[in-house]
């Protein structure tokens, strides 16, 4: 009986010393998000210096992943437009693997003032402003690779059939991007990636154009931020500038 | 196929914080004064301890404090393991209690568990260190003591699929061979991973690049282990990317040979664990005996069915899609296949993952702190839970493996229309 006893109590015992050793630690997350937290406010409030005067030298091509059941939330991602306008980025590619951005952001984008359309593919291009916006699904990813090596094939095809003793293809990763560009789906290679929703993935992006693509989980777009977008280019701004005076061959390393 | 996960926990309850207080374990391993992953203080410890199975846990032989405190944590109901990590760079924190699971009994000795599991995958495994604090909400209910027992990962016999998950005869005692919080059914089925950062992790030690690579070697073999034993199917790997063979010659040709040595060294290993063994990339830029080896155990280890190791060499996302394009128009020449009919699917088919029993990883982690796929497995990771630390890969352990399998537990995770 006794050593029940003593078993209980040391059971209970240690059992309060893993409480008092995980609470801090919860402390110590709910700290850091607060911390966090303020930090956007301070940058969206412009409290903050560095974060005003972003360098957007090696930001070209900036993507936007959004999960399809937040991209129909039309609002928050014309609002997320306008920041990134504002900020100064020149071409933006929004992703959804349902084409429901094609469907709501165009329609908007297309009807407000001085419209650049440039469509009639796959891909439709509105100018808005000073920034150039790509439209893209899940159909300009895989299926435009299908299409370039249909593309390929019949041009290998086409070939074969004025010479003979023909060699067998052989099909370089430049002949497909030359085979994408050739059906419509050669867009960029975004530079910096933002995802929009639960999952921390690209949701099935265009595979051939992110090769080298920076991939920043940002959330859910329902709580999307100003600083959080700020901080993220913030970030890549100053991660590209430590690799400029490195030799080209180093830049990718294990 | 994709497959949705919910939050879970280990009594069924949300984690918000798992991954956070993970971390935050670290931090209070630090203030204990019980070392990070990038000291030796840990592994001091450990080897001040002999492993589990061979200490009489009644009477500890070194009375010193490291041995009175584990003495007193394995006597207690609470369930505490520890490992060794005498032979290989000791990654984790200093071991964390688990929540109330299963328990050991107070046995004088456990039974003696080989390194390795021993042959044909069927044999009893030391159990991987359980390193990490989980949520409040697994302390109740106290669950009741009963003996450990520790079941080989493949001892499941009959194999029942569900969401594309398998359960075994002794669930639960599988269970205990994982660290507490992870649930078997939610573990990814393939894990990929982007090894980055030993030139660096050897430059921070003023050591030569080829001490990096020696030590990344450690870790891979180390997540291998642990990959085998807690269930993983596929374990992809990327070595050696095409963009590599720029870097020094020297750095080059000292890879290609421990590619060589490792293959060679650890034959026996694969047999006796029944690891499959497949390498992907342009094998045709490797040096010929690299390329004759690879071939050789790829054919030894192609009956083996416990957990497929995929190391990537010279591989490029881009140029694995090309090839595949390149293999259809071969059918299409030949007449197997109209321009026309050519689809994502059948693309996929001829990917160099195509043959792999989980082709797409669920689960893709990159170490060093890059947040970029570097033209790895750009096709087959659409899907894939993208996960990035900052630790350089030599000191990726069993915390870090642990953290990046709760956070793909933890994501709530869709697939479009394939919402499961």
């Amino acid at each position: 009986m006794q050593r029940v006893q003593s078993s209980k109590i040391l059971r209970f015992t240690l059992g309060f010393f893993w409480c008092l050793l995980h609470l801090p630690v919860s402390i110590v997350h709910l700290g850091s998000y607060l911390i966090k937290q303020l930090l956007y406010y301070m940058i969206s409030s412009g409290l903050l210096q560095k974060y005003q005067n972003l360098q957007l030298d090696k930001l070209r091509y900036l993507a936007i992943v959004v999960e399809s059941e937040e991209a129909k939330n039309t609002t928050k991602i014309k609002q997320l437009l306008s920041w990134l306008s504002s900020i100064g980025v020149k071409y933006v590619t929004l992703y959804d693997m349902e084409g429901v951005l094609k469907k709501s952001v165009e329609t908007d984008l297309k009807s407000s003032e001085n419209p650049s359309v440039a469509d009639g593919n796959a891909v439709a291009s509105v100018h808005q402003e000073r920034m150039t916006v790509e439209l893209l699904s899940f159909s300009d990813g895989k299926g435009a690779v299908a299409k370039a090596a249909s593309f390929l094939c019949l041009q290998y095809l086409e070939g074969d059939s004025v010479g003979y003793n023909k060699m067998e293809p052989v099909f370089t990763e430049t002949d497909v991007t030359n085979a994408l560009k050739a059906v419509g789906h050669g867009g960029p290679d975004p530079d910096l990636l933002l995802v929009y929703g639960p999952a921390r993935c690209h949701l099935g992006f265009p595979a051939w154009r992110i090769r080298y693509t920076e991939i920043v989980h940002m959330g859910s777009l329902r709580s999307m931020k100003y600083g959080a977008v700020v901080k993220a280019i913030y970030d890549f701004s100053k991660k590209h500038q430590n690799y400029e005076n490195m030799p080209q061959f180093v830049y990718e390393h294990f | 196929m994709p497959r949705g996960i919910k939050r879970i926990g280990a009594t069924g309850m949300p984690f918000p914080f798992s991954r956070e207080a993970l971390a935050g374990a670290r931090c209070a391993a630090l203030c204990f004064g019980f070392g990070s992953s990038r000291t030796t203080s840990t592994t001091a410890v450990a080897k001040a301890l002999p492993p589990p199975h061979l200490r009489d846990l009644s009477r500890p032989k070194n009375p010193n404090l490291a041995t009175i405190v584990y003495t007193m944590l394995s006597s207690s109901p609470f369930h505490f393991r520890f490992h060794s990590h005498s032979h290989s760079h000791s990654h984790s924190p200093f071991p964390y209690p688990s929540p109330p699971s299963p328990v050991i009994a107070n046995l004088p000795s456990l039974p003696r568990v080989p390194p390795y599991g021993g042959g044909g995958g069927c044999r009893p495994l030391q159990p991987p260190l359980v390193s990490y604090i989980p949520s409040l909400g697994a302390l109740v209910p106290f669950p009741e003591k009963k003996p450990c027992c520790v079941l080989p990962a493949d001892a499941a016999a009959s194999i029942e699929s569900r969401q594309g998950a398998w359960r075994g005869e002794h669930e639960e005692d599988e269970e205990d061979a994982l660290p507490s919080g992870l649930r078997r059914e939610w573990l990814p089925r393939h894990v990929a991973v982007i090894m980055d950062g030993n030139s660096r992790w050897a430059k921070a030690r003023s050591l030569p690049t080829s001490a990096g690579h020696e030590a990344g070697y450690k870790a891979l073999r180390e997540m291998l282990r642990l990959s085998c034993a807690w269930g993983i199917r596929v374990l992809t790997v990327f070595a050696f990317s095409s963009e590599n063979w720029l870097r020094p010659k020297a750095e080059v040709d000292f890879l290609m040979m421990l590619f060589e040595r490792i293959l060679r060294e650890n034959i026996g290993n694969f047999l006796r664990e029944s690891i499959r063994v497949r390498i992907i990339g342009d094998s045709s830029k490797l040096p010929f005996a690299l390329q004759k080896l690879a071939k050789e155990v790829e054919e030894m280890s192609r009956n083996n069915s416990r957990i497929e190791l995929v190391v990537a060499v010279s591989y490029s996302g881009r140029g694995d899609i090309a090839q595949a394009c390149q293999k259809i128009s071969q059918k299409v020449k030949h007449g197997l296949l109209e321009p026309e009919e050519i689809t994502e699917s059948l693309i996929a088919q001829e990917l160099e993952t195509t043959s792999i029993e989980f082709p797409c990883p669920d689960l893709l982690i990159r170490t060093s702190g890059e947040a970029r796929l570097s033209n790895f497995l750009l096709w087959q990771s659409a899907y894939s839970e993208l996960f990035f630390t900052k630790t350089y890969w030599p000191d990726f352990g069993e915390a870090d493996y642990v953290e990046a399998l709760f956070s793909f537990q933890k994501r709530q995770r869709r697939f479009g229309q394939r919402i499961t």
